[in-house]
């Protein structure tokens, strides 16, 4: 069956959003998804909260809180998407929120059933990655009933479906993510790097005029600041024979800080005045004080000639005049808490702090320790700027423009804003007078995008079709890190000494999809019947190590991901116990994920790598 | 549809009972607004099942409840409760409207109308696609176009000759492009489903 149509997916660590893009009709839009809005009620939403929630198994009647897809057999427990999040915020205990993040957690291996974090109540946890999985089972049952809605029933086999991942995500979470795919039941996934999807949506938006909007040369970052996330890439645009050509030179960290951080840091604001004033708010009251606030908040930033907006809490009971609180957000807190507080003009060099007691914190999600988002950015530019200078080839893409690379940091000459954050037009102002500042007041422009929500789906399922069809502009992009095994050093014991870990690159950045390399000079001896592990570990800014190139301290250079074992069978020819020469033989497949294989030196046997992600 | 229709003449009779309160002179704006909202919420409910047919914005179009094979008898009237049931949750409307304000001052009931104002608008347009009808300023000279709709204008005054008609416009009006309403599941019986559950904390 041929491919007639591509499903964009964005799993976001807050909200999840599914575009379609039919080939035949060339029409495109948002899927509205499906959800429960409370016990017995059902409606559509352009997003599915990413949020699940566990009820007690006498809360509420099967029949009550099962979707109209569900068969009266599976009931697994957890509600996905808007109640879940409504209801579950009152019960924290029983609600999962940013499943996502913990899939590139190193700490915890999420196929172990662990969320709700720390809850003590909830009957039955679920792993990270069967909540990744859940989300996706709702999406495309959701898919199929607007389908059949719309009384067109299109089968999910005739699609090409596209599912974006951060680019911050590591290749560990990378495959999670289409593990989890693949048990939902997707059929036909491929990745996409969440910048990239919305810098396609943007070509898609302007349409073929997009090409007058970049020119060679330029270097275009693309700020995505969602929910609860932050996600930074940069893509070079460069000329060849006369066409534009793209190409994604580097990715940013994994952030865990974003646009609740803002909410929250106000709503603590307005806690903090409403108590000085001799008031007090519940738990309840607060959530409903962080809803006001949002208003409040786009109230302001959407009408500059505003000096306050109008806050209230109503009270809990039935009775709404009894203790109905009233306050006002003021532009000075406002500018205050988010702009100055987040987005803040630090200098260039004014990198984030590193969380010194890292020892002391709650072991859950790495959230970010310092967060001003403007010292992150200043972090990702200057390691842009060490992994275009260690490759030539990265070099020439922005050869055009040497005061780019010219300095500590790479200085983008455009902006393409994503992320829910971005809708306020005083942050997307506050970023590019930031990066105008750091380049002694050069302008930087800002690409016209749309509705920042929702682009990343829009530009996923763009993608699906361009590769489909093999028709419209590709990102040249390839693995956005390099890959190492480390090694262990055979040194003579030394008390209180630590040998240092040799790392042997075996996945260069750029690797292409549908490429594969074997590892040469390197041969390792695995015995037979006895699984073997290595530790494994990536890097975002070493562009010029070459398979196989040796570095001589990883854990200094490196960030450890996961730990690889490999579990060698009886090979014919060796007897149980015996050493098996193999070389590494790494492959990017079609749909974008990394997989490692260690191959026999004198055979064509091979046998895959399983990462395994650490535990401690 | 006989009931939502009454559901909705009692709650704007209450509305605008409580516009002619005297000391809720200086909200006068707010209750007009919450009334405007819950006419309009109600009027559309009533004619839910029959929208009228007018062009759609370019983007994607709303996906379309599927069609149950069996509605219950009162499935309608649960509908409607549902989506009184929305604005409760989300703007507190009912707890407004069942609450005596005459003892609370201008100033209360004006904060209380803010956040009354701001839950139901949120759901509104969550719900329904509201544009206006005609959108000429209002007091501007407007002419109507033999064939218009005759639910989208309605003339007051000296109405003679033929069509185009050319006069002031007193109101713009109000037209509803999409609806998307929460859809009730399961219905037990002639059992209407609760507008708000009562609340309990657990400790």
């Amino acid at each position: 069956m041929s491919i007639q149509f591509s499903l964009g997916i964005d799993l976001g660590t807050s909200n999840s959003a599914m575009a379609v893009s039919d080939f035949a009709t060339g029409q495109s839009g948002i899927v509205e998804i499906s959800q429960l809005f409370g016990p017995n009620r059902i409606g559509e939403l352009p997003v599915l909260p990413s949020a699940l929630y566990v009820p007690h198994p006498d809360e509420f009647p099967a029949e009550a809180v099962r979707l109209p897809w569900a068969g009266p057999d599976d009931d697994e427990p957890g509600i996905t998407g808007q109640f879940a999040r409504d209801h579950g915020a009152m019960v924290p205990d029983r609600l999962v929120t940013s499943a996502k993040s913990w899939l590139s957690n190193p700490h915890i291996d999420p196929r172990r059933p662990v969320l709700p974090w720390a809850s003590e109540v909830a009957e039955s946890k679920l792993s990270p990655l069967a909540c990744s999985r859940r989300y996706l089972e709702h999406l495309k049952q959701a898919f199929l009933l607007a389908e059949s809605a719309q009384g067109r029933g299109r089968d999910l086999g005739q699609g090409q479906i596209v599912l974006t991942v951060p680019a911050s995500f590591n290749e560990v979470a990378r495959n999670l993510t289409l593990e989890a795919a693949a048990a939902a039941g997707l059929p036909n996934v491929v990745l996409l790097e969440e910048p990239q999807a919305a810098f396609y949506a943007w070509t898609a938006q302007a349409g073929s005029d997009w090409r007058t909007q970049v020119r060679a040369g330029d270097v275009v970052l693309v700020c995505d600041v969602g929910g609860g996330t932050a996600d930074f890439s940069l893509i070079a645009v460069t000329e060849h024979a006369g066409n534009l050509a793209i190409e994604r030179i580097s990715v940013g960290e994994h952030l865990l800080l974003g646009g609740d951080n803002m909410d929250l840091a106000l709503a603590y604001t307005l806690r903090y005045q409403l108590e000085e004033a001799g008031s007090s708010i519940d738990d309840w009251q607060f959530l409903s004080l962080i809803q006001s606030l949002r208003a409040a908040k786009v109230a302001l930033f959407s009408d500059p000639s505003l000096e306050a907006a109008p806050v209230t809490i109503p009270s809990r009971g039935s009775r709404l005049f009894a203790s109905n609180l009233a306050t006002s957000l003021t532009r000075g807190t406002l500018e205050q808490v988010v702009l100055d507080g987040f987005f803040a003009m630090t200098a260039v060099g004014d990198l984030p702090q590193e969380s010194g007691a890292a020892a002391l914190q709650e072991f859950g999600l790495p959230y970010a320790s310092d967060p001003v988002i403007s010292k992150h950015l200043a972090r990702f530019l200057t390691r842009s700027l060490q992994n275009v200078r260690a490759s030539e080839a990265l070099a020439a893409l922005v050869a055009e423009r040497p005061d780019a690379i010219a300095g500590t940091f790479i200085k983008p000459s455009a902006v393409l804003f994503n992320g829910g954050v971005f809708k306020a037009g005083p942050l997307r102002r506050r970023v590019l007078d930031l990066l105008a500042s750091w380049d002694d007041g050069r302008p930087v422009r800002a690409l016209e995008g749309d509705e920042p929500d929702l682009a990343v789906a829009k530009g996923a399922a763009f993608y699906g079709r361009t590769r489909a069809t093999g028709q419209g502009v590709r990102i040249k992009a390839g693995t956005a890190r390099s890959y190492y095994i480390g090694l262990e050093s055979s040194m003579p014991a030394v008390p209180g000494f630590k040998p240092p870990v040799k790392a042997l690159c075996v996945v260069p950045q750029g690797m292409e999809e549908g490429s594969e390399c074997l590892i040469e000079g390197r041969e390792f001896g695995l015995v037979t019947g006895k699984p073997a592990s290595f530790r494994f570990f990536s890097s975002e800014i070493r562009s010029g190590d070459a398979p196989g190139a040796v570095l001589p301290n990883a854990e200094r250079e490196l960030e450890e991901i996961s730990r690889i074992e490999v579990d060698l069978p009886l090979v014919d020819g060796f007897a149980e116990g015996q050493v098996v020469p193999v070389k590494v033989n790494p492959r990017v497949t079609e749909l974008g994920n990394l997989e490692l294989w260690i191959k026999h030196t004198a055979s064509e046997q091979r046998w895959k790598v399983e990462f395994q992600v650490r535990m401690e | 549809m006989k009931e939502s229709v009454k559901i909705a003449a009692i709650l704007l009779v209450i509305l605008n009972a409580s516009l002619l309160v005297p000391a809720a002179a200086p909200y006068f704006d707010y209750l007009a607004i919450t009334a405007a909202v819950v006419a309009l919420a109600l009027a559309v409910a009533a004619f839910a099942p029959a929208p009228k047919s007018v062009p759609k914005p370019a983007v994607a179009e709303a996906v379309k409840p599927p069609a149950a094979a069996a509605v219950p008898q009162n499935q309608a009237r649960a509908e409607v409760v549902t989506l009184l049931g929305v604005f409760q949750e989300k703007g507190r409307l009912i707890d407004f409207l069942m609450e005596d304000v005459t003892p609370y001052s201008d100033q209360e009931v004006g904060s209380v109308a803010r956040s009354v104002h701001q839950g139901c608008k949120a759901a509104l347009n969550e719900h329904f696609s509201i544009e206006p009808v005609s959108t000429e300023a209002e007091g501007a000279a407007v002419t109507v176009p033999a064939g218009y709709p005759a639910d989208e204008f309605r003339f007051v005054g000296n109405l003679s000759g033929q069509a185009p008609f050319t006069g002031k416009l007193v109101h713009k009006g109000w037209r509803v492009n999409s609806v998307k309403l929460p859809r009730v599941l399961n219905l037990e019986g002639d059992r209407l489903p609760a507008l708000a559950p009562a609340q309990v904390e657990v400790s």
